[in-house]
């Protein structure tokens, strides 16, 4: 009984700081969908925003139902976990709806569900598992095994297309090799083969390439190209300056330069509106949670934790690297949603469930 | 997963966690700098390029097909118009100056600039009609004048030039904005320009065509500096239609200011030759989005299509189809006699008839139009077979026709009555019905058709306004056999044309045009002034063309055969037929 009240105690302790920066993340998702949503002062579309909210309510049920999962579960079932999602994506391909020229969602109920976030949290659970698992066994074992693995899930995913995604998988592969017991120079070779190869694949899909990502961008303004996005999204960060325009005041998302601006571009919108301050208070948020993460790495009480833990963290700093890095035009565009803050139902779920399973390793773990 | 817990491993982990939180806290800065160096360094320069960025897209409409006559004559085509328009954005802060500085330089009325400018306001960055189609020159002079705050906008601007002629036929233009949020779903966007009402909706999908527009980035005066894209208007297909433009002009002419309607079919496959509905209306006026109140408040409604969308009693036009009723049932024979003393006594009713016709058979009883005849024949046959039959006859069902909102007529029935009146069916409601009085009411077109089974051999065809799409034609519109006996169709068509050649039949009057005509009078009444009615064809012996001549409360069928003879005159003066 006493036991139950100090488990309790426990649960809330690790749940509370998680939830109250998930609430204001929220707070800030709604606010910049909502202002994207006006055109020229008027509310063009209640659609959108409501569904944001059920999914949000959504996210926040399974987060609570995952917490309450023991996370020992996903070790003994990660390669029938693994397997049901190459299923689902191989689903798509034949049932799948084709949404700005990528055919990667399976629509249930008119919420359309997109299986290739999935391959996330599948690639996280089937990584730490095999790396925990392993004691030193040699090139093929420690290193080619879990490629192929990745590999194989990769390549459904990026002939759907979805480059982002298939890259993601990949870099989750490189990172938590590199923080493994496996010789690093394995993932060093690798990296430096595909940085030595990427002009010729970029060579080879170059035309491609381009024609999706402005696919992508805005289908309907195809000949802006990618470049004027950036343009746009940079004169709108900008000219936020240090304390923004305030709500629903910014121009560039008003007057609608901004393509994308509830889904890939949302921190230009939240930039815009709230300058400079608006975005430090943003990764702030961000920070926390990754501290918070980054703490149950150190603390790890067994190798599956330690790489299951690695692995979030690694995928939310990816995300929001890459997203901002997009927005500011540091980084080339690809289809990266900013984590908690865009719209887009399966990437905030996965998401929250990840943090679900993560606090449930709070849990379980003091 | 047993990992020993040991401190060497511990130290590990901890180890891992410090690294990476240097690498993410190296990526946040990378991140921060980069924004502070954007949002404070350079905060000023991007302020100043968010005020000028304008980026304006220029629509161009798609040039909608044209509509032609079966002839090729055209009766809708798209012609350049000009209209004068602002950016919003761009005159924020200077459109009520703007505006009223316009007002009088063309004295325009002020409050209509505001109307327009509210009414098509799409988004801050497109440019909106202020006004519609003014003149090339005094546009010019505008522009000279305003410079960058206007622009000339030309558009193109549907025009029908037989407007009163063919407005139900082929309806209007309209734009899309007005109804957008119930076009939405189809893929329309609000620039664009939708058909209402006859042809231009019902083919609106291929008559419309694809809208193209210019991407353009201009400066803070409006001056283009950079070109972003295009995209090319794809023109919309051009339709041929089965209706005569000449036919049309004799209709009109012929029916005058009276209420009614004119429909000529090809007897053989349904095509519409002629199809007016009076009174008719401009669509000029609609499609320039005129002043339109007198049209919509007439109590005289010309938007109302009366060929199929309004129902009304047909009097005796039912007796034909009553008499095949009895022949198919064997009811009666053509020869079976019923004496007619001028009125038929049912308890203490009376249902007369025009006169005291004495004994006639089936060929005398249509060409005097004999009610008591029909009365008998009513009673012999019953509500039950009249309706069942009726439905074979294509009556009280739509005739498929390719325009929108037709309606279907309606013909009584005793469970009709049960379930929705709530009360029994009486003999005198069969007496009533017997000579399409009571509750039946059935639409001209439908009237028509069914009508056509006497000139048709007993097939039932499709009535249809498409002949082809650019230089696609129609699927040729295949008769359907009713189920009747020929030779029944052919008794009651030998009927039909005693009304014209017999010096007592009602139609008499028609006989003088020497066009062979067969066909039937009726008088409906109405709680106000009757509706005439004549049904025909001809030429007799191997109909082409069917007709309907239907005048709402216009008296009695003489008025009807009187508009029939001069529209079937002006054809025939003018060689048309």
């Amino acid at each position: 009984m006493l036991n139950n009240i100090k488990t309790l105690n426990l649960r809330l302790s690790g749940f509370k700081t998680i939830a109250l920066l998930l609430i204001a993340l929220n707070v800030i998702s709604l606010a910049c969908i909502y202002s994207s949503l006006h055109q020229g002062g008027v509310f063009v579309g209640s659609d959108t925003l409501l569904r944001q909210m059920i999914w949000i309510a959504l996210s926040w049920l399974c987060l609570l139902l995952f917490s309450f999962i023991n996370y020992r579960v996903y070790y003994n079932l990660s390669y029938i976990i693994y397997s049901f999602n190459i299923l689902l994506l191989l689903g798509v391909s034949l049932f799948g709806k084709t949404v700005m020229g990528a055919q990667r969602w399976i629509s249930i109920f008119g919420f359309t569900f997109q299986p290739s976030e999935l391959s996330k949290i599948a690639i996280i659970i089937i990584l730490a598992k095999f790396f925990s698992s392993k004691k030193e066994s040699g090139f093929i074992k420690d290193f080619l095994l879990p490629l192929g693995l990745v590999g194989l899930n990769a390549l459904i995913i990026f002939t759907q297309p979805d480059l982002g995604t298939a890259l993601v998988l990949i870099f989750l592969f490189v990172s938590i090799g590199l923080f493994s017991k496996v010789n690093k120079f394995y993932f060093i070779g690798f990296v430096i083969l595909g940085i030595v190869l990427t002009p010729f694949a970029l060579g080879a899909l170059k035309d491609y390439q381009r024609q999706r990502l402005t696919v992508f961008i805005n289908p309907d303004v195809d000949p802006l190209g990618a470049g004027y996005t950036i343009i746009q999204s940079k004169i709108a960060i900008g000219s936020g300056q240090v304390l923004g325009k305030g709500f629903l005041a910014g121009t560039q998302n008003q007057f609608n330069f901004l393509p994308e601006r509830h889904t890939d571009f949302i921190f230009t919108i939240l930039t815009e509106e709230w300058g400079f301050l608006g975005a430090i208070f943003l990764l702030m948020l961000y920070w926390l949670i990754l501290m918070k993460i980054i703490q149950k790495i150190g603390d790890s009480s067994d190798d599956f934790v330690y790489f299951f833990t690695l692995g979030i963290s690694v995928l939310f700093f990816f995300h929001i690297f890459i997203n901002i890095g997009m927005t500011l035009g540091i980084l080339p565009v690809v289809g990266l949603p900013l984590i908690f803050l865009s719209y887009g139902g399966t990437n905030m779920l996965i998401n929250y469930i990840l943090l679900g399973i993560f606090l449930n390793i709070c849990r379980n773990n003091h | 997963m047993k990992n020993l817990f040991s401190s060497s491993q511990k130290s590990f982990f901890q180890t891992s966690a410090n690294i990476l939180k240097v690498i993410y806290l190296s990526g946040f800065f990378i991140l921060i700098v980069t924004l502070g160096y954007y949002q404070i360094f350079k905060g000023d320069y991007y302020s100043k390029r968010a005020e000028k960025n304008y980026v304006r897209l220029m629509p161009i409409r798609a040039v909608r097909g044209s509509i032609f006559d079966r002839n090729g004559k055209t009766l809708a085509y798209d012609r350049a118009i000009f209209n004068i328009s602002v950016i919003p954005y761009q005159i924020k802060d200077s459109k009520d100056a703007l505006f009223s500085q316009i007002s009088k330089y063309l004295d325009y009325d002020l409050a209509l600039l505001n109307k327009n400018y509210k009414r098509n306001l799409q988004n801050y960055f497109s440019p909106v009609d202020i006004i519609r189609d003014i003149d090339k020159t005094i546009a010019l002079n505008l522009k000279e004048k305003f410079g960058d705050l206007l622009l000339i906008n030309p558009q193109p601007q549907r025009y029908y030039p037989y407007p009163y002629q063919l407005a139900h036929v082929l309806g209007y233009v309209k734009d899309a904005s007005s109804f957008y949020e119930k076009l939405k779903k189809y893929g329309y966007s609000p620039l664009e320009r939708v058909g209402f009402l006859g042809i231009e909706q019902y083919y609106d999908t291929y008559l419309k065509g694809e809208d193209g527009g210019d991407l353009v980035e201009v400066d803070a005066k409006g001056r283009a500096v950079g070109f972003l894209g295009k995209r090319i208007p794809k023109k919309g297909k051009d339709i041929y239609l089965t209706i005569d433009k000449d036919f049309q002009i004799a209709a009109k002419d012929a029916i005058g200011k009276k209420r009614g309607c004119i429909i000529l079919m090809n007897a053989k496959t349904g095509e519409m030759l002629a199809l007016y509905s009076s009174p008719s209306f401009d669509p000029n006026l609609l499609t320039a989005g005129k002043n339109t109140s007198k049209f919509l408040s007439s109590k005289h409604s010309p938007l109302l299509n009366r060929t199929i969308q309004s129902r009304y009693p047909i009097g005796s036009i039912f007796k034909p189809f009553l008499s095949l009723v009895s022949l198919e049932e064997g009811k009666s024979t053509p020869y079976t006699p019923f004496n007619c003393e001028g009125q038929l006594e049912l308890g203490i009713s009376r249902f007369r008839c025009l006169k005291h016709h004495g004994q006639e058979n089936l060929f005398q009883a249509i060409a005097h139009s004999c009610n008591v005849y029909f009365y008998n024949l009513g009673l012999r046959s019953g509500p039950t077979l009249i309706h069942k039959w009726s439905e074979k006859f294509g009556l009280a069902s739509l005739t498929k026709i390719d325009l929108p909102y037709e309606r279907k007529g309606f013909v009584p029935s005793i469970a009709w009555k049960k379930n929705h009146l709530k009360q029994n069916w009486y003999a005198g409601d069969t007496l009533n019905l017997s000579i399409g009085q009571g509750y039946l009411g059935l639409t001209p077109l439908e009237v028509i058709r069914a009508f056509n089974l006497f000139a048709n051999k007993g097939d039932l065809v499709t009535p249809h306004i498409l002949k082809q799409i650019s230089n696609l034609p129609s699927g040729l519109q295949k008769s359907i056999n009713s189920g009747v006996n020929k030779e029944n169709v052919l008794i009651i068509k030998k009927a039909l044309r005693q009304v014209v050649i017999s010096d007592t039949g009602t139609g008499r009057t028609l006989n003088s045009l020497g066009l062979g005509i067969a066909g039937k009078t009726g008088t409906a009444q109405t709680s106000g002034k009757s509706h005439g009615w004549f049904l025909g064809f001809f030429p007799d012996k191997e109909p082409q063309y069917t007709i309907c001549v239907f005048l709402e409360n216009g008296g009695s069928s003489y008025n009807a055969l009187k508009v029939t003879g001069s529209f079937l005159s002006i054809l025939k003066e003018e060689d048309l037929l």
